[in-house]
């Protein structure tokens, strides 16, 4: 199935760039495994001819050099989803799009690069109420807020909302990346 | 050294977000229902310490599925609820829990002298009877017997000659109810230039038994159908369904709650509809329409399809239709949930909670409703008084044969 | 300045104290106990929960051994509802000394425990998660024991008899006259008041921190604070105790506690400024997930809901020579003869299966110096809850959960009107609440937590901690407090989930952290 931008993660930061973008005319299709604890807008994006798989998940992609071509999901098994850019926006640890075990923090799609403190004591502030460390690991972009696969920077996948390292504005980095796509 | 945490269909990544219990049909209408989370996750790790502690509340659960479809953690909270039922759950009206999940063998009898079994399921004596003696509620409709099994109307001579073949699983409701839409199916299949085979040996899938706690003969049935599937794409041929329920429950409950191991033909076993919208779409067919054709159609999304994520394909399906105009509401659940809506403790609960969609349907002032399920068709044609068809049935009436 | 004459004063609300407690009232005496914070906070609500059948200790200290055994099948009588007899395994390894089986099986003979030796394949029949590697089995009668069950029984029978029980009361000196102790002067540490209490005899029960009691009668009895850490997994991974057979060492204790597992424990020498704010370090979590996994390697994939330590009161000095015939691993100090300070008793050591018989020890030394001749009856009589009977397989969920956890106090609970399930994890309805603030008092939602397993389950309080607080803020009549019990349960939480945060605990971290702090 073809499309302008595949959205990869249906929360706040992907349906917000979907909305953005199918209103604009940009063919969209959004994958989202399982609804948000945010207030996406999930009736807006559909309204605005977007394209959901709702409790779906992107198991690989196919790439030629730094250019993804197509993603394949759990559910479409042998269709993928073609278009000429992609956003992932899966999120951090609650939303299954950062995971991490006793070793380290990786990011479970494309394994794209995360930025995150070696350390594991290092992962969480022992007061509750201060800020956590881990609320701000995330995968690495560059200026364009294309995300590093193995060092180097895809052309055209793009990272939104709570996958980002730092501190994040989600609505803000979703509606950035739609003026790069638009 | 600790790896991935890994647990019996994933119940200790519940994080207790508790979005499963917000979408639930059956929290909304039934005080009593514990909701997902609670019989699912939380109630497992309790069962695992004693039995004893298996709610028997959990006989409400529809097993529609829209509690996996919603978690962002990945946990299989439909399966882990069938499983406890399937180890712990007692039938309280076992002979009709069994007539009701016999398909295959209600059916043969029935289709036998349909007209006269036609005739008395509709008069009040029998539905009394039916709803006193035996716990089927008075106000549900039967769908209707047909008078011949689609097997038997079925010409295998008709379907030689043609350089690539499918399979085709029937089910229940097309064999024993509406053999026409296994002709629709047949018709659609040869204007495209493929060929239908029957499966060797064809059993009803099991969702029935497996709902109403009849695991071990669930399994029976499963493993003949299995084997046929298996015989069928060792041949090559894909293996087509009519109905979403039927694909859903091959594919994934055969494995998840029955343990068989389906992976060697899981990827060959589709509805009808992905297999047809993956062919036009890719330009592998090219059927010609019908000019004249035009249709307001409006689609519900059953429960198992929302699961299995193909509404996509059955859309797009009928997108591709000239002469469709095609409406998408927001998918509800219909209520009926296979044989639950048919037994009079649960009618009312399924009626609430397919009021919704009812109205939402209605107001479409669509000429047909199109959809993947007979039983949400049943479901549809008694509460809503519309007219429903199957998206391949739609499609067959389109095609320009000529 | 209020004073309160009684028999005996008892400092420190553990199981210890509460056990003497306990006894001294059912045998009539006016007693009042006191502890710090609130029950259990010390070394009896950080433990593995283990009723040893004393099988650990056969081959170095049989006097030990036979006491737990015996002690062992008491609590099963007494504390029906508080002891599961899930059985327990001591099986060796590949990488063991094989010989040590036939020692261990004939110490525990001779001790009175018995022990038999079972093939490996019959032991992984009775218990699948083993190491499919064992090479040899011995099944022995260890139990689990749920310590906040078995205190809450023992203070709900002190108070039933008369007694009183008195928490978040410190010790700021004793009142002494003449090298006796007379009482002691005590603040209540919520709002500031003091009081005095007195009584004839005053008994030091508190654990770790009774070095310091004492040293404040001017007795020295040289304490070493040893600190254990343990895991608490998400599930029952097994359903028996999992031993390791070999000399006792760190982490080869699998101990199944109603629906969790807990892995344990560690040795750690650490100071007496630490004993109030207890940390585990990634080293000790690192260990007990290894030496975990080759009892059950399935542990290793499974999620770790947290961690946590206790410091274990290890008494140097050892017997006070009075030829009393107390055990080596028990305690008790008559600080009269030893350290010319009448009125004052210390006992200690021992562990959470021999309470009820240092209980014993305490109160016969207090009768004897009080000139009262009186029977101990800690042994004879069920405590509340566990008195049997009321089977039945009629009861809704709510229902059975709150009988596991209270027995047959589940008369006293109000399932028609208070019905509501609100920490869904481990089923706990309004209506226990209700009972926990009547009976068992509570004063905050950690207390409350102790009394009912209230976000002890796999969201550590995520998605319960809200409700539940407004909940116990209205059953205590001060529901402007539901915030600050909020925050305090969290921050508690978050302790143990610190350091096992990755996996499924981060989530859950993230989680609650959303949920709560944005």
């Amino acid at each position: 199935m073809k499309f302008d931008v595949v959205i990869i993660g249906g929360g706040l930061a992907g349906l917000t760039a979907g909305v953005e973008l199918c209103r604009a005319g940009v063919g969209c299709a959004a994958v989202a495994e399982g609804l948000s604890i945010h207030n996406a807008p999930m009736k807006e994006y559909v309204d605005a001819g977007g394209v959901l798989l709702s409790g779906d998940s992107v198991v690989r992609g196919e790439w030629e050099g730094n250019r993804l071509l197509r993603v394949f999901t759990r559910n479409l098994e042998n269709t993928p989803l073609e278009a000429g850019n992609f956003i992932i926006s899966t999120g951090k640890f609650f939303s299954l799009g950062l995971r991490s075990d006793m070793n380290g923090i990786y990011e479970p799609v494309f394994d794209c690069d995360v930025l995150y403190d070696a350390d594991r004591e290092n992962w969480v502030n022992p007061d509750f109420w201060g800020v956590q460390p881990f609320e701000t690991f995330g995968v690495r972009t560059d200026a364009e807020g294309r995300v590093y696969v193995k060092g180097v920077p895809s052309v055209n996948l793009y990272a939104a909302g709570e996958i980002l390292a730092g501190k994040v504005d989600i609505v803000k980095s979703a509606l950035e990346v739609c003026r790069k796509l638009k | 050294m600790q790896e991935i945490e890994i647990s019996a269909n994933n119940f200790e990544r519940c994080l207790k977000c508790d979005i499963c219990t917000r979408v639930c049909p059956m929290m909304a209408a039934n005080p009593y229902y514990p909701g997902p989370k609670q019989a699912g996750p939380d109630g497992e790790r309790y069962r695992l310490k004693d039995p004893a502690f298996y709610d028997l509340t959990l006989k409400f659960c529809l097993n529609c599925k829209r509690c996996e479809v919603a978690c962002p953690s990945g946990v299989k909270v439909g399966d882990i609820i069938q499983m406890a039922r399937l180890k712990y759950g007692r039938q309280s009206h076992p002979v009709r829990d069994f007539t009701l999940a016999n398909t295959d063998l209600v059916g043969t009898l029935a289709t036998v002298a349909a007209p006269a079994v036609n005739a008395m399921v509709r008069t009040a004596p029998v539905k009394a009877l039916m709803h006193s003696l035996f716990g089927v509620d008075s106000r549900r409709t039967f769908p209707e017997y047909g008078r011949k099994k689609f097997v038997d109307m079925f010409d295998p001579e008709s379907q030689k000659g043609f350089d690539r073949y499918v399979s085709y699983f029937h089910g229940c409701y097309v064999n024993y109810n509406f053999p026409r839409l296994g002709l629709d199916l047949v018709k659609v299949i040869n204007a495209l230039g493929y060929g239908v085979h029957l499966l060797e040996k064809e059993k009803c899938c099991g969702v029935a038994k497996i709902s109403n706690g009849f695991g071990a003969s669930a399994r029976h049935q499963a493993e003949i159908n299995a084997s046929s599937i298996r015989k069928a794409v060792a041949v090559g041929e894909v293996v087509l369904s009519t109905s979403s329920t039927c694909v859903f429950t091959m594919r994934d409950e055969y494995e998840h709650l029955l343990g068989m191991d389906m992976s060697d033909v899981r990827g060959s076993l589709m509805l009808a509809t992905k297999w047809l919208y993956s062919m036009m779409e890719s330009g592998k067919v090219r059927p010609v329409f019908r000019k004249d054709y035009h249709r307001k159609v409006v689609y519900h999304t059953p429960c198992h399809m929302n699961k299995l994520g193909w509404s996509v394909f059955s859309t797009g399906l009928l997108r591709m239709i000239p002469g469709i105009e095609l409406i998408v509401p927001d998918q509800r659940c219909c209520g009926i949930a296979g044989t639950f809506g048919f037994k009079k403790e649960n009618y009312d609960y399924s009626q609430k909670i397919g009021s919704g969609l009812f109205d939402i349907l209605k107001s479409c002032n669509a000429d047909v409703v199109a959809t993947d399920c007979e039983t949400c068709k049943w479901q549809i044609e008694m509460s809503a008084g519309l007219e429903v068809m199957n998206p391949v049935s739609i499609l067959a009436e389109a095609l320009d044969i000529s | 300045m209020t004073a309160e004459e009684y028999d005996v004063i008892i400092i420190g609300g553990g199981i210890t104290g509460l056990g003497t407690a306990r006894d001294c009232a059912l045998r009539g005496l006016r007693t009042v106990l006191i502890e710090k914070f609130d029950l259990t906070n010390g070394a009896t609500g950080r433990n593995h929960g283990l009723l040893h059948s004393g099988a650990r200790y056969a081959v170095t200290d049989r006097e030990s051994a036979r006491e737990c055994i015996r002690e062992n099948m008491i609590l099963r009588r007494i504390a029906s509802n508080c002891v599961e007899p899930a059985g327990g395994l001591f099986i060796t390894l590949p990488e063991d000394d094989c010989s040590y089986q036939d020692t261990f099986i004939r110490s525990c003979r001779n001790a009175g425990i018995d022990a038999r030796p079972i093939s490996p394949a019959e032991a992984l029949r009775m218990e699948p998660s083993l190491n499919p590697a064992l090479t040899g089995a011995v099944k022995v009668p260890d139990a689990s024991v749920d310590p906040f069950r078995l205190a809450s029984a023992n203070a709900l029978d002190t108070v039933l008899h008369g007694a009183e029980i008195l928490t978040y009361r410190n010790v700021i000196s004793f009142i002494m006259e003449g090298g006796r102790v007379l009482g002691v002067r005590t603040v209540d540490t919520r709002s500031g008041e003091k009081a005095e209490l007195r009584a004839r005899v005053t008994v030091n029960a508190a654990g770790i921190w009774g070095d310091g009691i004492a040293r404040m009668a001017g007795a020295e009895i040289s304490m070493l604070p040893s600190k254990g850490s343990l895991l608490v997994f998400g599930h029952r991974v097994a359903n028996m105790v999992v031993n390791r057979c070999r000399k006792p060492a760190n982490a080869d204790i699998l101990v199944p506690g109603d629906v969790v597992s807990v892995i344990g424990t560690t040795s750690t020498k650490v100071p007496f400024s630490e004993c109030d704010d207890i940390r585990v370090t990634a080293d000790e979590v690192s260990l007990l997930l290894e030496e975990g996994c080759r009892l059950v390697p399935s542990l290793a994939q499974t999620r770790i809901l947290r961690a946590y330590a206790g410091v274990r009161p290890l008494v140097t000095s050892g017997d006070d020579g009075s030829g009393r015939g107390v055990s080596r691993g028990i305690v008790l100090l008559d600080h009269e003869k030893r350290d010319g300070i009448s009125g004052f008793i210390s006992i200690s050591g021992g562990k959470l299966t021999t309470y009820r018989l240092m209980g014993e020890y305490a109160s016969d030394l207090v009768c004897e110096k009080l000139g009262i001749d009186a029977k101990c009856l800690t042994a004879k009589l069920p405590l509340p809850g566990s008195e049997g009977g009321m089977d039945s397989d009629d009861y809704s969920i709510s229902l059975k959960v709150a009988r596991g956890r209270h027995g047959t106090r589940v008369s006293k609970m109000d399932f028609a009107d208070k019905s509501e399930v609100l920490c869904e994890c481990e089923h706990v309805t309004r209506a226990e609440i209700a009972y926990a603030v009547k009976y068992l008092d509570v004063h905050n939602l950690v207390d409350l937590r102790r009394r009912t397993r209230v976000g002890m389950g796999t969201c550590q309080g995520s998605f319960c901690t809200a409700k539940v607080a407004a909940a116990l803020a209205q059953e205590l009549g001060c529901p402007e407090k539901a915030p600050e019990f909020v925050r305090q349960y969290l921050a508690e939480r978050w302790k143990g989930m610190a350091p096992v945060c990755w996996g499924e605990s981060l989530r859950e971290a993230e989680f609650m952290r959303k949920k709560y702090a944005e």
